[in-house]
């Protein structure tokens, strides 16, 4: 099983739980403090919409820098994107402002994203 | 030496397992160097295309026709090493490509082009290959038709990918697979490795793709977006790998790739009922529960 990139071995089933995710992005120990803010441009059919994330506390926040800084390019993977908006909608469910960046992440919109 | 891992790439006819495949298989071949054999298991002869760069490789039972028996056929006429990048001394993986055939339309079964191909393959030593990492089939349809099933039948293939989207039928043709691979798992020891989402960009597909799987007990182990770049490849009879290493498209195929070599979820499935597949489209809002009374009637303007 695979959830942002990282392997669950097959015994742990085909429903991981959260916590276990969290684990792993933690363990994965990426230094991300030089990460004040995400950007990112979502492109559809043409419109193209600048985005900006500064939420720090949130898991999102969490997942997009540790994106940044293991992907190859600027690209966002639309699995990660829509599992990272999934897992965003349990665990940072308080937050408005990234519930609302997970409304864009469930479209079929392109995305590109960058450390500012 | 690492075992060699036999995977199919399954799923609805128009799917997209063909591009799929063989853009899945250039990424474990380009950026893995995993050397790989493809048996194209179709007769419209369309699996392998794009690694030789050719409109229809010769088939198994073209050639065999050709020759008299397949008897008189050699291993070297039925399969040829890939085009480009993926040619033997070239920098990574290699692939060798072969074609089973078919008869023609609306004649004999489909099916035993299948058969004979990997009798012959087997027969000729193409499994015993110095270095070879993995076997694909790439299969027509669904498994309505017992040859298609042959991969899975007789143990050939271990690991069955089902190409899908989230559209009705494209779900239902995995459900449906789902259910060979559950008739021949004991006896065979095939497993289902995960779905595959070639997005047509529909509502809430990744939602529609993930429950699914979860409802069969596997992974939907790749979400692969729509891009045109994929048909810009196919035009000049290329896989996006090698077309265009560094788009936005072919991260999508690595990242899949990647997925694959590193998979260890195999699973007996467990298909749904008809009506639990429906009622999974539903939930998604895809197609409203509709009232006895609005059966057979046309949309209002």
């Amino acid at each position: 099983m695979f959830i942002l990139g990282f392997h669950f071995p097959a015994d742990m089933g085909n429903n991981i739980p959260d916590e276990k995710v969290v684990e792993k992005l933690e363990a994965a120990n990426i230094d991300a403090s030089d990460i004040n803010e995400v950007k990112m441009t979502m492109e559809s059919h043409g419109q193209v919409e600048e985005l900006s994330y500064t939420n720090k506390d949130t898991f999102m926040f969490k997942a997009l820098a540790h994106y940044i800084k293991t992907s190859e390019t600027d690209y966002m993977i639309y699995t990660n994107r829509y599992q990272i908006a999934e897992l965003s909608k349990r665990i940072d469910a308080s937050d408005d402002e990234t519930m609302e960046l997970c409304k864009k992440f469930d479209s079929m919109a392109h995305f590109k994203i960058t450390a500012a | 030496m690492a075992e060699l891992r036999q995977i199919a790439f399954y799923g609805k006819g128009g799917i997209g397992k063909s591009t799929t495949s063989q853009n899945t298989l250039a990424s474990m071949a380009h950026y893995f160097d995993k050397n790989i054999m493809i048996v194209g298991c179709d007769p419209k002869a369309d699996s392998t295309r794009l690694i030789l760069h050719e409109k229809a490789q010769s088939t198994i039972l073209q050639l065999a026709a050709e020759m008299g028996t397949v008897e008189d056929l050699e291993l070297e006429d039925a399969m040829k090493p890939g085009a480009g990048i993926f040619t033997p001394d070239s920098p990574g993986g290699w692939i060798n490509c072969t074609e089973s055939g078919g008869p023609e339309p609306g004649v004999g079964c489909a099916g035993r082009g299948v058969i004979t191909a990997i009798n012959f393959l087997e027969e000729e030593g193409a499994y015993e290959e110095e270095g070879l990492d993995f076997v694909s089939y790439d299969v027509l349809g669904d498994v309505v038709c017992g040859g298609f099933a042959m991969p899975i039948r007789e143990g050939k293939a271990q690991e069955i990918y089902i190409v899908m989207s989230g559209e009705m039928m494209a779900m239902y043709a995995a459900n449906n697979i789902s259910k060979g691979i559950l008739k021949y798992a004991n006896t065979g020891g095939v497993r289902l490795a995960g779905l595959i989402c070639n997005a047509r960009m529909t509502d809430f597909e990744y939602d529609l793709a993930k429950n699914l799987a979860e409802d069969l007990g596997t992974q939907m182990i790749h979400f692969v977006p729509r891009n045109n770049i994929v048909q810009h490849a196919e035009i000049r009879r290329m896989t996006v790998v090698e077309y265009s290493p560094f788009s936005d498209q072919a991260i999508e195929y690595k990242e899949l790739a990647r997925k694959i070599i590193n998979n260890d979820m195999k699973i007996i499935p467990t298909p749904l009922e008809m009506d639990d597949l429906e009622a999974l489209i539903m939930k998604f809002g895809l197609e409203e529960e509709a009232d006895e009374e609005n059966i057979g009637k046309a949309a209002e303007a």
